[in-house]
């Protein structure tokens, strides 16, 4: 069982869409592979857009901690004001000798909480989203939802992943296929860790290259196997070499290059992967993609 | 000297867990009497910075050298500045912590040297 993870330093690469074609394509396609799909992308999880989960399970998803005060205790001395560096404490709008929490700025950091005099403040934990089992149209999907203003988490990633893990643990499965968040900062880092390879989507351009570079470097300090697969490559050809030498000189392997194709955008609003929709020249890369990945 | 391993559950016979600041445990080994401990790893449930957190919980324990899977920037540069030094396994799934303490014991272990990346920001 190898655990794959896509990545994309930039945003708005494809991500998502080859994610869904690669979950398609292990149902459906010539080779059978058993595959559960894990979206860890939370802040934008549109994976279910085209995979129709059905829900099996959910759970609460417990985020980090805010501060609560005990207004019996608090004597509304404001030293705690003067320590939060997020600005979340206030003087309460219905007594403006006491302190009050907002609860969206609190970061969590628990100065407050060594600073009252009066242990007044406590830290608690919240409940930031849930969890979910689902069973999609090609597979099991773990995936997530999170609260209004709460964000992905390493500790959220680590949590979809793990749940993943479990289910598939002695269940015969070939593959988990790790939909990622963009970026290269802690979600990503905990969707890297303990993978065993990562497929980095990228797109030609001075922000794709710019964000590519610094996603390289990210899977090569955790020492994760890193390939690289150009889409939309033949919009900016020059675009598309100077990533081809990029990774030549880095050793990185360059697996799929997928051309511009409308039928991306049509699949998309039919709410189905390309591979699913037609077999245009961007499904048809796809497909040449994931038989290439399979093998490796 | 003490070592830390990163484990996926509390026992010298477990897996190790390639993870370290996310490692489910960590089994923390006396050189010298063979005597070791396994604490929860508390900076697993960190929503950030989980990797400087273990670091400071491992040294807290007293462990002189930390052996993971990787090591993030982030949590390398203040283990390297505490003179902590951090030795790679390779990902090879079922590996048990005991035959990693023997491959430390046996100088098979990587040393990691220098981060061959940068730092990342953000939560």
């Amino acid at each position: 069982m190898r655990e794959l993870v896509l990545l994309s330093g930039k945003g708005g690469t494809g991500k998502t869409s080859l994610a869904a074609s690669f979950a398609h394509l292990a149902a459906e396609g010539e080779i059978p592979i058993r595959a559960v799909i894990v979206d860890a992308d939370v802040d934008a999880s549109n994976l279910e857009l085209v995979l129709e989960p059905v829900l099996l399970e959910d759970r609460a998803f417990e985020g980090g901690k805010v501060v609560v005060i005990d207004r019996d205790l608090c004597t509304g001395c404001m030293e705690c004001m003067e320590v939060c560096r997020f600005e979340a404490l206030h003087p309460s709008p219905d007594s403006p000798d006491l302190v009050m929490v907002d609860p969206i700025s609190c970061e969590g950091c628990a100065a407050c909480t060594h600073i009252c005099p009066e242990n007044a403040m406590h830290m608690e934990q919240e409940i930031a989203g849930s969890l979910y089992h689902s069973e999609s149209r090609y597979g099991p999907l773990f995936h997530a939802a999170l609260h209004p203003m709460q964000d992905n988490s390493g500790k959220l990633v680590m949590a979809v992943r793990e749940m993943a893990r479990a289910h598939v643990s002695g269940n015969g499965y070939d593959l988990i296929l790790v939909d990622g968040p963009p970026g290269i900062g802690c979600p990503v880092i905990s969707a890297v860790t303990g993978s065993d390879s990562a497929l980095i989507v990228t797109e030609p351009g001075a922000a794709g290259v710019h964000d590519l570079k610094r996603i390289v470097e990210t899977t090569e300090h955790f020492g994760v196997p890193t390939m690289v697969c150009v889409n939309k490559a033949d919009i900016h050809p020059e675009g598309t070499e100077e990533i081809e030498a990029y990774c030549l000189e880095r050793g990185i392997e360059v697996v799929g290059k997928i051309p511009f194709d409308d039928a991306v955008t049509t699949a998309m609003v039919e709410g189905v992967p390309v591979t699913a929709s037609g077999n245009g020249p961007a499904a048809r890369a796809i497909h040449h993609l994931w038989r290439r990945l399979i093998r490796l | 000297m003490k070592i830390a391993i990163s484990a996926s559950s509390p026992d010298l016979k477990a897996e190790i867990d390639p993870r370290f600041g996310r490692a489910v445990c960590f089994i923390v080994v006396d050189e010298e009497s063979q005597e070791w401990e396994a604490y929860d790893n508390p900076a697993r449930d960190a929503t950030g910075g989980a990797g400087v957190q273990a670091a400071r919980f491992i040294a807290e324990k007293g462990a002189d050298v930390a052996i993971s899977g990787a090591f993030g920037p982030n949590a390398f540069e203040i283990m390297d500045a505490t003179g902590m030094r951090m030795f790679v396994f390779q990902n090879s799934g079922s590996l048990k912590v005991s035959e990693v303490v023997s491959r430390y014991r046996d100088g098979e272990l990587d040393p990691v040297t220098g981060p061959s990346g940068p730092g990342h920001h953000g939560k």
